[in-house]
């Protein structure tokens, strides 16, 4: 039981806040970046994010805010 | 045709008897996961290890591996305990 307390959803963002992420939408684009907050709706803040399509650098922006609905899943991102 | 809940199981409760193990899971577009189930919550969100996540295209299947993710339960259309996966 105390195990299943330790991975529920909001364990797990609780761990990853302030890690690299990455953010992949339903569109399948995906944003990696650093989160620095989000909510319950899985709005999202991240920072030094970049926009990968179809496995190509796109774009950089700085801070980028993501609305939660859009969001297909957020995944700890080993690669930086 | 009344049902009383001595040995019935709801959903959420065959799905919380998955916690730890394989499980499959089909998404409302042309894309499915497997991955063992570590947690989830009232809205089947789900936090899943050691993911497989298949992209099916007309061109074929795209398949991604990653660590640990969660999952937004908005779009999930079925799960399947067992977790064989669609190349199976």
């Amino acid at each position: 039981m105390q195990n299943q307390q330790e991975k529920s959803p909001t364990e797990f963002l609780n761990n990853v806040i302030g890690r690299p992420v990455l953010v992949k939408l339903n569109s399948g684009v995906d944003y990696r970046g650093i989160l620095s907050c989000l909510d319950g709706y899985m709005n999202i803040a991240l920072e030094q994010t970049e926009e990968w399509v179809n496995g190509q650098l796109k774009n950089k922006y700085g801070d980028a805010f993501i609305r939660g609905n859009n969001v297909l899943y957020i995944s700890a991102d080993k690669s930086r | 045709m009344t049902t009383t809940a001595t040995n019935q199981l709801l959903p959420l409760e065959l799905i919380d008897k998955c916690i730890g193990s394989k499980i499959w899971v089909i998404m409302k577009s042309e894309r499915e996961f497997t991955g063992t189930l570590l947690g989830f919550d009232d809205y089947v969100n789900m936090v899943l290890e050691d993911v497989i996540e298949y992209e099916n295209t007309p061109e074929g299947r795209k398949t991604t591996k990653l660590d640990k993710i969660l999952l937004n339960g908005n779009n999930i259309t079925m799960l399947i305990p067992g977790g064989e996966g669609p190349e199976s």
